[in-house]
């Protein structure tokens, strides 16, 4: 099962410093819903894992982050994600290519473009909602990235954004997001009308 | 895990089971208590072979854990006939040939048991959307049709 | 008394053959006292679960054990490993392969069994299986059958590169299982190149899964003591296991003990042995210790036997009045990871040759080629004989773009190429010999029944306000019974089918056959035949089946076989008993066997009244009082071997209509008439027939297994996976014609699979049919909504 995705994020902060946070491995680990960086194997290698739980079910993957390649001048990260959940039934692997670019306000916008692969009973269970889950994640995503561009910053904007940072949760949670897929999902019956 | 005591009635006897907190109702029925009149098809409350009627609803027990039957009054196929012979609805689905394979029979004949009562005088249409939570691979449906009829018409006359 | 009132009441008493006798087998299940796979308990039993693949094709790194094993109450974890010793990680398949048991350093298909997981009960064996940790390195996936054999396509079965020489045939490619040819194609060529009108119709037989609301499952129970191995299995051919497990396991025949317990449904995903079948057994054997395993329904759809997946073209020569002249048929299968279809050994394609159908063709080449893909294995029949659904439904839809190319109607082409019944015994030019058949007779009784032409009239109305209503129209004949030794067998075994009848000194019967009931009926419809051949009541019959140790050899329940070739047997070994109760009644009567006649119950002196001997009568002199140098007792055997297949048929319509916005389509009308020569008990053909029907409707209209790039089945639940259910199944119409077979002892040949073959491609025919004013010659299957509206979509037919 595989997804393609593109995303446009525009963030609060400046170029440079969304290009900045964007090689901070571990705090952009972090932006993903219940993701987090457990060990630096050095060279651009990393372990994390990431945990999602949708109603009744808890998923977690193990896997390895792999930075391919890190292009200062075009501000570019391209870093591949590969994990198998703890059990042994699914795998997924996700090749993203993340830049950032200028916008004429002088903040910046995130663009990122990401190929998601899932095997195993994620998609024979999971094939019809991949996309919109997926998105949803990304949005989620988006939103943390865009408090820790904006809490590097100085004044109030940033103070809440620091306070959003430290209220996300730590796993990928509940109803609040299943909701949001069913709605994605309910969205996109209708779009394909068109 | 620790376990713990569940008592419930099951066609009229109280029981007393000793079960996990994640027990399943259709394997502590079956494996538990012997009673495998219910079965299992498709642990996903599609196929409605594990139906028994728990305190008045017919409920998938593939989906059900024992310790929410606490108190219950469950009853299952085994309970339907009596001393005094097969239960009505029993009689009609051998009389129009209401079952083949007989897999899926033990759930249909629960729900039917079920559905006459909140419907006892049901046209086709209803039958099938009443029925509609079970499924059979080997009738097509049609004589089960005919079966809860003759039952609702029996029942109606006893 | 020697009325024809009391011939006649004695008659009836017999709920012999004819008559809609209740089902004997009813009376436990209704009570919940089935005794299926899952419900057998056995002291000390532990519970297996398997350890699966989440990739369609990898490489295996390595396999640890340990925290599963560390886990409390787990007994054993089993891998390739452990198999080998023992030889047991690959096993034969009934169709000349081999296929992995525990995958052997790599898997070939998505949810492929990687480790064996035995346990106290089955939640800690799911636990357990979670702890077993599997590392895996991915390989490029092969799904689409039509990339199987180009240069870039990955190879799959590495056990057999270089082995160019199959089990069928010579192999053009390391993904290449077979070729299989019937006919002549130079013939065949030369016709079409000179032929007047030709048409061509691409077509997929999608893959779908036979989904018994039973899944596979088996108790092996092993007693190291005595040496004897019991397992009970969920099988349609309990034998055929015994031989193949005694093969596998060095342990002599009559040391293995299968026994096939009440089936919830087999529908052909029982006929094959499976990895978990060997896997529990080696288990058993290993601890000692009876063991069960039994699939969920995820297991059931995603790796035991699907069925179809053959990619066809179809393609017709005519003369301009639509009388066929030349068929030529072509087929890529794919047959998953493994072959392990479940044909008679020497027709890899199973009995597609039969795609010739109801017509009169005069040459014909089909030309079929199998090929690997990353896939689960099977291919098996559901519901139908070897791929003859497959052959049914190309035919029928070829016929139908020839008629609509022609502008003829469906009804009438087909009149114009049926085989006559003046015709029969009609040799095929793909080699089949029918042995019977009036095919005009059962197409215009259902024209008849349905006014067709008012229907067309309709039709034609509705277009003109631009509805949707499509008429389908099958005329199908089927090759059922396998069958002869000669052309038939599996693993060596030639496909007879056997009964033994023995009866009682007070009269009452015991019977058993190789075959095994899975709700056809068996010990109600058998009891019939015995009741009319021997005079015995049927209430007195009593009918076993599936236990190996008490039942003759058979081959099993699958093909629509075992009344053509176990009922046979039980007729036949019930003429034997005649025979010798013949002997016993003249010697009782003090006549010569000549003087006697037979009437229902009993051997009547002719010409003198009263003196007479019932059956009863002989059944106890059988046992005390037998003419000098006879052996007492009164029982026979027979091992049936068909001379012929039998060849039912029947004619289909079907009206549908379609909503133009939402591609919803309501099944109006279904009629379905069958002839499957004599009729044995019309209520249980009658609720074949439904059931039939309704797996048609649910093949045509619903089922797929799709898969995506990675080998990812998606859907393979019941969320997913379409079983009808009492809303959308359509209200059926039956009737029938009755042609014997004459070859069979009663004229019997077999019903519950014509309505799948038969109304699958009546289902497509009438969705065609709804849009052929549009020039549609073909949709493929499933006609769901979503596939509909997106075909009318295309045709632009949507107001908005």
């Amino acid at each position: 099962m595989k997804v393609d995705l593109n995303k446009e994020f525009s963030l609060p902060g400046t170029g440079l410093q969304a290009w900045t946070f964007l090689q901070d491995i571990r705090g952009v680990a972090s932006c993903m819903p219940g993701a987090e960086i457990t060990e630096d194997l050095g060279d651009g290698n990393y372990k994390g894992k990431v945990k999602a739980k949708i109603g009744p079910a808890t998923m977690s993957f193990n896997g390895d982050i792999i930075i391919q390649n890190i292009d200062a001048a075009k501000r570019e990260l391209h870093m591949i994600g590969k994990g198998q959940d703890t059990k042994g039934s699914s795998s997924a692997t996700m090749d993203l290519r993340a830049w950032v670019e200028d916008s004429d306000d002088g903040k910046s916008v995130l663009q990122g473009v990401a190929t998601v692969t899932v095997n195993g009973k994620a998609a024979s269970l999971g094939g019809r909602m991949m996309t919109q889950v997926a998105d949803q994640m990304l949005n989620q995503f988006g939103k943390s990235f865009a408090n820790n561009v904006a809490s590097m910053g100085e004044g109030e904007e940033a103070e809440m954004a620091r306070d959003k940072i430290a209220e996300q949760p730590a796993e990928l949670n509940g109803l609040a997001f299943a909701w949001s897929v069913f709605v994605g999902w309910f969205g996109s019956l209708f779009n394909s009308k068109k | 895990m620790a376990k713990q005591a569940v008592s419930f009635t099951l066609n009229g006897k109280t029981v007393d089971v000793l079960v996990e907190p994640r027990e399943l109702l259709i394997h502590t029925l079956r494996e538990n208590l012997n009673q495998t009149g219910a079965h299992i098809g498709c642990e996903t409350s599609h196929c409605g072979v594990c139906t028994v009627d728990i305190d008045g609803e017919s409920v998938k027990s593939c989906t059900l854990l024992t310790v929410q039957t606490a108190g219950s009054d469950v009853k299952s196929v085994e309970g339907m006939a009596t001393a005094d012979g097969l239960h009505v609805i029993q009689q009609a689905f051998v009389d129009e040939h209401g079952l083949q394979c007989g897999f899926c029979t033990p759930g249909m004949l629960m729900r039917a048991y079920r559905f006459l009562q909140e419907n006892p005088d049901p046209n086709d249409e209803e039958i099938r959307w009443g029925m509609s939570g079970n499924l059979c691979r080997c009738t097509g449906y049609q004589n089960i049709i005919n079966a809860v009829k003759t039952a609702a018409k029996n029942l109606q006359q006893a | 008394m020697d009325t024809v009132a009391d011939k006649q009441k004695r008659e009836d008493s017999l709920n012999g053959v004819g008559c809609s006798r209740k089902r004997k087998e009813d009376a436990r299940f209704i009570q919940g006292k089935g005794n299926y796979t899952d419900d057998i308990k056995m002291p000390g039993m532990l519970f297996a679960d398997m350890v699966r693949s989440p990739y369609a094709h990898a490489r295996i790194i390595s396999i640890n054990t340990e925290k599963a094993l560390a886990l409390p109450g787990v007994h054993a974890v089993l891998t390739a490993a452990d198999l080998k010793p023992l030889n047991l990680h690959w096993m034969p398949t009934l169709a000349g392969d081999v296929q992995a048991v525990l995958a052997d350093e790599k898997v070939h298909f998505q949810y492929q069994e990687v480790a064996l997981v035995v346990a106290d009960d089955r939640y800690i064996a799911a636990d357990a299986i979670d702890l077993v940790e599997v590392e895996y390195e991915e390989l490029p996936v092969l799904v689409d059958p039509h990339k199987a054999m180009t240069t870039e396509a990955p190879i799959l079965r590495e056990d057999l590169v270089g082995k160019m020489e199959g089990a069928h045939s010579t192999r053009k490619h390391d993904n290449h299982i077979f070729n299989w040819q019937a006919g002549e194609k130079d013939a065949t060529d030369r016709v079409f190149d000179a032929a007047e009108v030709t048409v061509s119709q691409d077509m997929v037989y999608h893959r779908v899964h036979p989904c018994p609301l039973e899944t596979c499952g088996c108790v092996a129970s092993m007693d190291k003591i005595n040496g004897k191995l019991t397992v009970y299995l969920t099988s349609q051919a309990p034998h055929v296991v015994r031989t193949v497990v005694s093969m596998l396991s060095g342990l002599p025949e009559s040391s293995v003990r299968i026994v096939s317990p009440d089936i919830g449904g087999g529908f052909g995903n029982k006929v094959g042995i499976y990895p978990g079948y060997v896997a529990s057994i080696v288990a058993s054997i290993v601890l000692g210790v009876p063991v069960k395993w039994v699939e969920d329904r995820m297991e059931n759809i995603s790796t035991t036997a699907f069925a179809r997946d053959y990619h066809m073209r179809g393609e017709l020569a005519a003369d301009s009045n639509g009388i066929i002249k030349a068929l030529r048929v072509n087929v890529l299968a794919d047959h998953g990871a493994f072959d392990s279809c479940a044909d008679p050994s020497k027709f890899p394609a199973g009995f597609m040759h039969i795609c010739t159908g109801s017509y009169d063709i005069p040459v014909a080449h089909l030309n079929v080629d199998g090929v690997y893909t990353n896939k689960a294995p099977g291919g098996v029949s559901y519901r139908c004989s070897f791929r003859v659904t497959e052959a049914v439904y190309v035919i029928e839809r070829t016929i139908d773009v020839l008629a609509q190319k022609l502008g003829i109607d469906k009804a009438e082409i087909r009149r114009r190429n049926f085989v006559k019944k003046e015709q029969f015994p009609y040799t095929t030019c793909l080699g089949f010999e029918l042995d019977s058949g009036d095919y005009h007779t059962a197409l215009e009784k259902v024209l008849d029944a349905v006014d067709y032409k008012g229907l067309r009239r309709e039709q034609e109305e509705k277009r003109a306000n631009g509805e949707l209503m499509g008429i389908g129209l099958v005329t199908f004949t089927e090759v059922v019974g396998a069958g002869p030794s000669k052309s038939c067998d599996i693993l060596g075994v030639g496909m007879f089918d056997s009964a033994e009848i023995r009866v009682h000194p007070t009269g009452s019967v015991m019977a058993r056959m190789g075959t095994i009931t899975q709700g056809q009926g068996h010990q109600t419809t058998y009891a019939q035949i015995i009741a009319s051949e021997l005079g015995i009541t049927s209430d007195e019959i009593a009918i076993e089946e599936g236990d190996t140790d008490t039942s003759p050899y058979g081959l099993g329940t699958y093909g629509s076989r075992s009344t053509p070739v176990g009922g046979a047997a039980t007729a036949v070994a019930a003429r034997k008993i005649k025979a010798k109760a013949k002997k016993i009644a003249a010697h009782l009567l003090e006549v010569s066997e000549d003087d006697l006649e037979w009437e229902v119950d009993r051997f009547k002196v002719k010409g003198v009244p009263g003196q007479e001997k019932t059956m009863k009568d002989i059944a106890w002199a059988a046992y005390n009082n037998v003419p000098e140098g006879m052996e007492p007792g009164l029982e026979a055997v027979d091992y049936y071997d068909p001379p012929n297949f039998t060849f039912p048929f029947g004619a289909y319509l079907c009206v549908v209509d379609i909503d133009k916005d939402t591609g919803v389509t309501d099944i109006r009308r279904f009629y379905a008439l069958d002839d499957c020569g004599t009729r044995i008990n019309p209520m249980i053909i009658d609720g074949q027939i439904h059931g039939g029907l309704t797996e048609g409707y649910a093949v045509a209209m619903g089922q797929e297994m799709p898969y995506d790039e990675e080998g990812n089945l998606l859907g393979n639940t019941l969320m997913d996976y379409f079983l009808p259910t009492f809303v959308e199944t359509p209200k059926w119409e039956t009737d029938y014609t009755v042609t014997p077979s004459p070859h069979h002892p009663i004229g019997a040949k077999g019903v519950a699979e014509s309505p799948h073959v038969g109304s699958i491609p009546t289902f497509t025919s009438a969705m065609v049919d709804a849009f052929a004013h549009l020039d549609v010659t073909h949709m493929d299957m499933p006609h769901n909504a979503y596939r509909v509206w997106k075909q009318i979509k295309a045709l632009g037919l949507l107001d908005n």
